[in-house]
């Protein structure tokens, strides 16, 4: 096999369009996604098309362009990207344990991101899950994720996963999100150039309101009960830094609890390949320092999307295209003048998402009041099973770095690397050794990102 | 902002931290300084205490030595004073692993019935292996040549495609981390001052003595410097118009999920790696010996030829997963030997650096025989073979 001009990372909207951008310059490309279709979180296909909910037009159109372009782009589905070597290699493990070593003159980064959940007493149970999670329950296999569902956190992915429950004859018996009403109530402000998004988040409430699904504001989950299985959650009002009231705690009965606090971007390529970070919570924490074209601090490393900085699906399919074009210049494919005059319309449909998008950070931002449920026996590394207990001993002695905790702790020792727990057990390091988050500094990223085995890794590469 | 200390020892690896605690048992006033460089080789490092192995070349250093010298006749074993100063340090661990336990509540996890058991796979190495046990000779407990089916009776894992193997029975192992956390600590709760995120820019010198050691948070006038900055030393010691040969050799190590511990009890070596498991399960296969400046990056095709060798070791590693791979910078040294002790050119500096593919076993005794040469005591073994002064010819 001849290697492409061009790897993808990552075929959800901002790595179909970046490879549709790039392939239209006559480029090779090879888009490599670990799931088992191209389309990302959003526009994935179900495996149970009669049972799902209908593919989104915008999806199936550009699955429809990497059609016409098949000459030009090969599609890796089921594939996994869990190493960049010096430079430009790329590992990539197939599900038949096969590694091959790619080695394109350019990589565009669009791994997207995952949903970030806060540890509290319960967490762990059976029964409680991410949204993302049950989304993928409904919208892949067709299969609810429970009878009496309780959706919280923050964020309008919430009422989107709601209506899909509800769709699905799911009993959603309330969404509850964190950020205040009038605070929600501010968005339209900031949301006039994009009626079409509002409209959607109207859309949203409107259903829900006919479902006769509350949707609570200003109210976050304090505890998940249960023995072996969720069955109650404990909910309160919380004040505008998100600490809640004890004293007006509410029980609901239910066997199903889905939460996510937004999302953290996929970094870990970009950090293995030596881009330089940059700390935005706002965005989701640390992410690759891009400049106005995407490219990252290493030549011929471009990054697009949720990977780079959480902004939803279409900001990432308009980076997706810039990050194509700017990787089709880096080539050759493209002269300075065509590259400017591309890039015009592209920056505008960014510029006009901005500030709705601004808005909606502000008003999910995590507020402290979230790191203050946990409790001493609450797991705060859910791979090593480390409490907060064993975790602050080990701050309280002086170990207040990633990697120094993880000496000492174990946690973020697992096979996730720090990936998951790392964003709120960062939160309280923080808090807990008076020392900031840039202090702090990400979780170190080393291949392999996912479990791949040795035999795997010993297979002779089929090319040299 | 200025402080004082009677001595300031820079680097707080597994070296630096057991000279601070020697140090501060022994009543002195101590700041370990520390900056958090990437490729610290205490981190990386598999914390094998292959005191035999190593110093016959028969641990990780196969890889640098067949590398250097061609297959052929194999690795000459290194100075037995060196064997005999690792062997003591590698006594040391059970009273030391109690010792810090009491002071600072943290097991170090030094195992104490492992053994190394290095397998021969062909005719060169089994004559290579005989010369190599006829020379340890059984002054440091019995090496034996185990039959691979006394190989199999006490690890039905290993490869039944194997001539014979050697067993080492002292050469165990210890967490290195948790052992450099221990030793911190213990040197704080016996009054040593810890700085963390310290890089030393700067000493200042009078009359032939540093005087002062200026870092990133702050500047401390001082009795004495240790330098323990591991594969930084030469840097440190250039600070103070001084010149020794330290390089950094890079490691790189894979590392698996965690297996039910008990899995492989010896820790192995072959002579294309080396695979322990830890306390938690974990089983570490590594390590390349390479120069390559101070570049910590982990290349693939390293990674797939130690899951290769690994996996004919142990076949059944094949189906393991691996979990994460690394890279650390050893502190090394023309003659693989440590370099500790005072330099010649300044009265108050002092070595302790090029610990190299042993800074882990040699750490307890390293710490005593340098923290005596600070205080002026005698060391309790000669530290003449490891002065700097040896290498003169080299860099004058
Ligand atoms: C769980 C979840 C559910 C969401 N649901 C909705 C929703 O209902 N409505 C909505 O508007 N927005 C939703 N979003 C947000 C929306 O999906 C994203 O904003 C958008 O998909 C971002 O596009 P992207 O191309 O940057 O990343 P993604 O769409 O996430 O695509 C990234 C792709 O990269 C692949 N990948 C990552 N790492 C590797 C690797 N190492 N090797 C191989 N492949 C890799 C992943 O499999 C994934 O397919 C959701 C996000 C998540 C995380
Ligand atoms: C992959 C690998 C496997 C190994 N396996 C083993 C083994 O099994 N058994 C064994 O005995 N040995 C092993 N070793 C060797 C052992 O790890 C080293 O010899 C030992 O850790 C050296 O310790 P050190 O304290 O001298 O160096 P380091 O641990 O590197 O510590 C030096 C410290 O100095 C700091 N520093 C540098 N510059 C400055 C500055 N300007 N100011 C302040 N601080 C500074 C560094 O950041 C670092 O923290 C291995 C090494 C590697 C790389």
């Amino acid at each position: 096999m001849s290697h492409p001009a061009i790897v993808i990372i990552g075929g959800g909207p901002a790595g179909m369009s970046a490879a549709v951008a790039a392939a239209t310059q006559g480029l090779a490309c090879t888009i490599v996604d670990e799931g088992f279709d191209l389309g990302g979180q959003i526009y994935r296909k179900p495996t149970n098309p009669a049972r799902a909910p209908a593919p989104h037009p915008r999806g199936e159109n550009l699955r429809a362009e990497i059609a016409r372009l098949a000459q030009h782009i090969s599609v890796r589905t089921g594939d996994s990207a869990w190493g960049i070597f010096d430079g430009l290699r790329i590992a990539v493990t197939s599900p038949d344990e096969h590694t091959e070593l790619l080695q394109p003159q350019a990589v565009i980064l669009a791994p997207g991101a995952h949903e970030l959940v806060p540890p509290f007493p319960g967490w762990t149970l059976p029964g409680v899950m991410t949204p993302g999670a049950a989304q993928i329950l409904i919208k892949t296999m067709g299969v609810a994720p429970g009878k009496r569902v309780l959706v919280a956190g923050t964020g309008p992915f919430l009422l989107a996963v709601a209506c899909q429950l509800v769709d699905a004859g799911v009993h959603v018996v309330a969404v509850l999100e964190a950020s205040s009403r009038p605070a929600w109530l501010s968005l339209p402000l900031h949301g006039f150039r994009t009626p079409e998004i509002l409209a959607e988040g109207l859309a949203y409430l409107s259903k829900l309101d006919r479902a006769h699904v509350p949707v609570r504001y200003g109210r976050i989950v304090v505890t998940a009960q249960g023995e072996t299985e969720l069955n109650a959650v404990e909910h309160a009002p919380v004040d505008a830094e998100w600490f809640p009231d004890n004293n007006r705690i509410e029980i609901e009965q239910v066997d199903t609890l889905l939460v996510g606090y937004g999302f953290v971007p996929r970094v870990q390529l970009a950090q293995m390949a030596g881009c330089n970070l940059e700390l935005r919570p706002d965005v989701g924490g640390w992410i690759p320092v891009r400049d106005r074209n995407l490219a990252t601090s290493v030549g011929g490393i471009f990054a697009a999307g949720d990977g780079a900085g959480v902004a939803g699906s279409l900001v990432a399919a308009f980076e997706g295209q810039l990050a194509g074009m700017t990787a089709a210049r880096f080539l050759g494919a493209i002269d300075e003048a065509t590259f400017t005059a591309a890039r015009y319309p592209v920056e505008q449909e960014l510029a006009r998402l901005k500030p709705l998008r601004r808005a909606l950070d502000k008003i999910s931002a995590l507020q402290p009041g979230l790191m203050s449920l946990v409790r001493d026996d609450t797991l705060v590394c859910r791979c090593e099973e480390v409490t907060w207990r064993e975790a602050r001993e080990a701050v309280c002695a002086g170990s207040t770095t990633y990697r120094s905790l993880k000496m000492t702790s174990r946690a973020g020792m697992g096979a996730c690397q720090g990936r998951f727990c790392w964003p709120f057990l960062s939160r309280l390091v923080a808090a807990e050794a008076k020392c900031s988050l840039a202090d702090i500094g990400p979780p170190s990223a080393r291949p392999p990102l996912g479990p791949i085995t040795l035999g795997a890794l010993a297979s002779e590469p089929r090319d040299k | 902002m200025t402080s004082t200390a009677d001595v300031v020892v820079i680097g707080g690896g597994a070296i630096g931290s057991s000279v601070a605690f020697a140090l501060a048992r022994r009543g002195a006033s101590v700041t370990l300084l520390d900056a958090s460089t990437p490729g610290r080789a205490t981190s990386a490092s598999a914390g094998g205490l292959w005191s035999l192995g190593e110093s016959l070349g028969l641990g990780c250093g196969v890889i640098l030595h067949t590398a250097q010298k061609g297959v052929g006749d194999g690795p000459a074993p290194l100075p037995r004073t060196f064997m005999d100063f690792l062997w003591a340090s590698n006594l040391r661990f059970p009273s030391l692993a109690a010792e810090l336990r009491t002071l600072c509540g943290i097991d170090i996890e030094a195992e104490s019935a492992t053994g190394l058991l290095y397998l021969v796979y062909d005719d060169e190495q089994e004559r290579h292996a005989s010369r190599i046990v006829e020379w340890a000779g059984s002054d440091h407990g019995q090496v034996e040549r185990w039959t691979p089916q006394h190989v199999h009776n006490r690890e039905p894992l290993i490869t039944h495609d194997l001539r014979s193997a050697i067993h080492f029975p002292g050469d165990n192992q210890v967490n290195p981390m948790l052992l450099t956390e221990a030793l911190k600590r213990g040197a704080c709760a016996k009054g040593a001052r810890f700085i963390a995120e310290a890089r030393v820019r700067a000493f200042r010198c009078s009359n032939g003595r540093v005087v002062a050691v200026e870092s990133d948070k702050g500047t401390i006038a001082c009795g004495a410097v240790v330098n323990a900055a591991g594969a930084w030393g030469a840097q440190i010691a250039r600070l103070a118009s001084i010149e020794i040969p330290i390089q950094p050799v890079r490691g790189q190590i894979i590392c698996t999920e965690a297996l039910r511990p008990g899995t492989l009890r010896s820790n192995l070596s072959t002579r294309d790696c080396y695979i322990l498991q830890k306390a938690h399960g974990e089983v570490i296969i590594g390590s390349t010996t390479e120069y390559c400046d101070f570049n910590t990056e982990v290349r693939y095709e390293d990674m797939c030829s130690l899951a290769a060798g690994a996996i004919r070791a142990v076949p059944a590693l094949r189906n393991v997963t691996l979990k994460r791979a690394w890279a650390g910078l050893r502190p090394g040294t023309p003659d693989e030997l440590p370099i500790l002790g005072p330099a010649a050119e300044l009265e108050n500096f002092f070595h302790a650096t090029g610990g190299f593919r042993t800074g882990i076993v040699a750490a307890p005794l390293t710490g005593e025989v340098v923290a005596a040469s600070v205080l002026g005591q005698t060391p309790e073994f000669p530290i003449e073979p490891f002065l700097a002064h040896r290498f003169q010819f080299l860099t004058a």
